[in-house]
């Protein structure tokens, strides 16, 4: 726009708005007087107005504050956080950043780990650095870092540790300085500080060069014990026999870990158990040896492909000249790497054990002849020998050719097998129904337990056990609804809407891959099904929107009634709510919740119940049992809205029980999603 | 607390009025500190349920750092102004690595953290806002002054028409007029960004 045009622009818009709200566009139209351009142009500012005022209705800083807390990655040398003084930034790591610092009452350097507060609003983050804390205070062994403290000095979460003066092992395999005999000792002590952090029943899951530390002394810490698992032993009574497993809390398809260093398992986030440290840990040994990786590719992608599919490649060359100590660490990590863990070294204590042996075998060989390898041998040199040795080239560059497919598939079958457990739930057969109204009390309780049960698994939530509270909340919803008063609409009428709507909310919903099930029950409990239902508040449509937020998404004030257009904004605006959410966003009641509320007042909410209930992770019902300690909105939304969602879905999923003459809601989302 | 002392503060301020691009750079650090001081506030005030005046909080920024040396009012003016632009670097940095984080970053832990501080509507708000505001400033660089110092100075009305030595009526006029050109303009950058939008949706949705 040039300075002149936009003069006139802004005359007309000025003048447009001294007038009263309702005679604006009568003013534009005869102040513009056949100037279609003009009058299009202010047209459009004025009819943005509203929503511009509201937009800038607050300064920025008092919607983005947190940003401005915890944007920048780092803190200043000289703050102090408690008794520490921060003297420099030494590191970055998933959850926060790392300082060296000084601890002014014991007078010694501390490494700080320091957890920005905008991150304590996301639950899974500040939950994986408690753990961290929790779990390596309770190591005590020489090759795992000691942590001195965990505090919180305002906004600031911290653990301090004790500082190591020393090169990670990363840093070691980039300066290529690493003898044999390094490479073995390195691998040794890695090794004993895992046995020792598994006999506590404590698994890593991310052991990588990058958290292993060697101390110019030689000793090797493990460090980073953020994502690590306390294990569940099977049974108390074979526990001595059986190996102990750990339940994934993540779900299927959800990756905790570094990529090139998981193991299949872990990737698959399939049940993980020590022998997940075991593969990590051949990786570790094969790179050290190697300098590069077993499995690697240009993108993750093709890494995680590679690692599924395909043998690493020998490291000292798939000729047999190698020499034999060579080909007995070839033989440890292979056994290492067997994709199948029952293949792989059972124990850590196993693994070290055969390590030494070759280590002792190297240290007592005099070298007898020129040219043999020994435990000062640099692995530099190792590395040219297996390039000599080496007679294949080219397999990798078909395996990256197939990476791109396989990933694609392997990710739509964790998603299909999400979805699979949700259709087999619903097809589930149900036992001969009785009609809810004359269920006892204790069978109107189990009813609505075990069909709470259902639908949250059809949202591909985790059940829980609920408590009677929760359970007798939405019990009174279904009463209530069940037992609709004459003047009020029948539920049966209610329920026969849905028909007509469920076929687009469903291609909607499918499409941004959203559990289904919440796209049918969500317009019930916010209108019934009335496309055109608007409250007091002012929302409006199927999806109750407010009028700000459809314009974000695409639909006009005007279009909010148009279900072809709400659907697909709706889905829209709950596949950003479960971004925003992360992690949780495994949790569709949260989700559920935050479409109300919001991700950080859902994440304040769990912070807070936390300290309350050691089970709290993503239960809806552990905020249900704890309300009273919510700020009051929370507790009226928690209160309201997904106990009603509940009694919504337990209805339309058991039409006969409530004596209506339809199939469950879900099957015309189902047949419109088998016909595609 | 740091080393550059109130008086160099004035100066740098000054500095940085006559065209030094250097003293913005050394300011920066200084003004980034007290905005994260006047954002602690609005935290713990947004829990009590207060709203809260930024302009008494810059203000008592500026008094802190230039201490009471050089009060001169228009040494403040320069302080707002910098502190507006600071404010808004950092807004805008931030959501523009939030958006790349979306596209490209879902692999990384890091990218969880830094996706909770910003929804990734808000970054796209913000940049939308920002491209607007440059646009803006070549037609009437005077309304985008004004809401930099309205918006990410969180200034009122009076202190932007003392910052800028125009009427009240002028602030008033000017703010109300570049609102509505500028959320109008968007509005039309994030109809246009919907198509790239949907589709990033359907990546980020398979890490479920």
């Amino acid at each position: 726009m040039t300075p002149e045009r936009w003069h006139r622009v802004e005359e007309v818009l000025q003048a447009a708005l001294d007038h009263p709200p309702a005679d604006r566009a009568a003013f534009l139209n005869e102040a513009c007087a056949g100037d279609e351009e003009l009058e299009r142009e202010t047209s459009s500012m004025i009819a943005a107005y509203d929503d511009a005022s509201q937009f800038f209705a607050e300064p920025a800083m008092a919607r983005d504050a947190r940003v401005i807390i915890n944007g920048d990655a780092q803190m200043h040398p000289g703050r102090e956080i408690g008794p520490y003084q921060i003297i420099r930034h030494i590191g970055t790591g998933g959850m926060g950043e790392v300082y060296l610092a000084h601890d002014s009452r014991l007078n010694r350097p501390v490494a700080l780990k320091v957890i920005r507060a905008g991150l304590i609003f996301d639950e899974a983050l500040l939950r994986r650095f408690q753990t961290e804390a929790r779990v390596a205070s309770a190591l005590n062994q020489a090759n795992i870092l000691t942590v001195y403290e965990i505090g919180q000095d305002d906004e600031v979460f911290f653990i301090a540790t004790e500082f190591i003066d020393g090169q990670t092992i990363r840093e070691r395999i980039r300066a290529a300085d690493l003898t044999l005999k390094d490479v073995l000792e390195i691998a040794g002590q890695l090794l004993s500080g895992l046995e020792a952090a598994h006999a506590t029943g404590i698994i890593h899951r991310d052991i990588k060069p990058e958290n292993v530390i060697q101390r110019h002394d030689g000793v090797v810490k493990i460090l980073d014990f953020g994502i690590a698992k306390l294990l569940e032993k099977s049974s108390p009574e074979n526990s001595s026999t059986t190996s102990p497993v750990v339940r994934t809390e993540t779900g299927v398809g959800v990756m905790l870990g570094t990529i090139g260093y998981m193991s299949p398992e872990q990737v698959r986030g399939l049940t993980v158990d020590v022998r997940t440290d075991i593969w990590s840990c051949g990786v570790v040994l094969y790179e050290m040896l190697g300098g590069q990786r077993p499995f690697d590719g240009q993108t993750n992608a093709d890494t995680l492909v590679t690692m599924l599919e395909r043998e690493p490649e020998p490291l000292f060359g798939t000729g047999s000249k190698a020499p034999t100590a060579l080909r007995q660490i070839q033989v440890v990590i292979d056994k290492a790497l067997s994709k199948e863990p029952s293949a792989r070294y059972q124990t850590a204590a196993e693994m070290r054990a055969s390590l030494e042996q070759i280590k002792t075998t190297l240290e007592t060989r005099k070298q007898i002849r020129a040219g043999a390898i020994s435990a000062q041998t640099n692995v530099r040199d190792l590395q040219s020998l297996a390039a000599q040795n080496n007679t294949s080239g080219f397999r990798r560059a078909i395996v990256m050719a197939m990476a791109a497919l396989l990933i694609t598939a392997m990710f739509a079958a964790a998603f299909m097998y999400q979805r699979q457990k949700a259709r087999a739930n619903l097809l589930a057969v149900k036992a001969a129904p009785k009609a809810y109204l004359q269920m006892t009390e204790a069978e109107k309780l189990a009813f609505v337990e075990a069909q709470e049960q259902r639908i949250s698994n059809m949202m591909g939530d985790r059940p829980v056990k609920l408590n009677d509270d929760a359970l007798r909340v939405i019990k009174s919803r279904i009463d209530r609804y069940a037992a609709r008063k004459p003047g009020e609409e029948s539920l049966s009428s209610t329920y026969a809407r849905a028909p007509e709507y469920i076929p687009v909310i469903a291609r909607a919903f499918a499409a941004r891959k959203i559990p289904i099930v919440v796209g049918v029950y969500l317009p019930l409990i916010e209108s019934a099904y009335r496309p055109c239902y608007e409250n007091e508040n002012g929302s409006k449509g199927l999806f109750q929107f407010m009028p700000q937020t459809a314009a974000r998404y695409g639909v006009s004030r005007a279009e909010m009634c148009d279900v072809q257009k709400m659907a697909p904004a709706a889905a829209h605006y709950i596949a950003d709510r479960m971004a925003e959410l992360g992690d949780d966003s495994q949790s569709m009641t949260l989700v559920l919740l935050s479409y109300n509320r919001g991700p950080n007042g859902v994440r304040d909410a769990l912070v807070l119940l936390r300290e309350t209930d050691a089970n709290y992770e993503r239960n809806f019902w552990t905020l249900f049992a704890n309300r009273t300690k919510l700020d009051e909105t929370f507790q009226k939304e928690s209160a309201w809205y997904v106990p009603q969602f509940f009694a919504a879905a337990i209805i339309g999923e058991n039409p006969e029980a409530f004596g209506l003459q339809m199939p469950a809601l879900s099957s015309f989302a189902r047949d419109v999603i088998e016909k595609r | 607390m740091m080393s550059v002392s109130a008086a160099s503060v004035t100066q740098l301020l000054f500095d940085w009025q006559q065209g030094d691009q250097s003293a913005l750079k050394k300011l920066t650090p200084l003004i980034y500190d007290e905005l994260r001081r006047i954002a602690h506030h609005y935290v713990k005030h947004e829990r009590n349920g207060h709203t809260l005046q930024t302009t008494a909080l810059v203000n008592e920024a500026y008094v802190r750092l230039a201490g009471q040396e050089r009060p001169g009012w228009q040494n403040r003016s320069h302080f707002f102004a910098v502190t507006a632009k600071v404010m808004r670097h950092i807004l805008i940095d931030h959501a523009r690595r939030r958006r790349y984080l979306k596209h490209g970053g879902q692999f990384q832990q890091v990218s969880m953290a830094e996706a909770s501080l910003m929804s990734a509507e808000r970054a796209g708000e913000l940049i939308a806002l920002d491209e607007a505001l440059d646009e803006l400033k070549n037609f009437d660089p005077r309304k985008s002054e004004v809401v930099e110092l309205r918006y990410f100075g969180g200034l009122s009305l009076e202190e932007t028409a003392e910052a800028l030595e125009i009427s009240v009526m002028t602030v008033r006029r000017d703010w109300r007029a570049a609102k509505a050109w500028l959320f109008r303009r968007m509005r039309e950058t994030d109809e246009s960004d919907d198509a790239s939008l949907q589709s990033s949706i359907g990546n980020r949705k398979l890490a479920m």
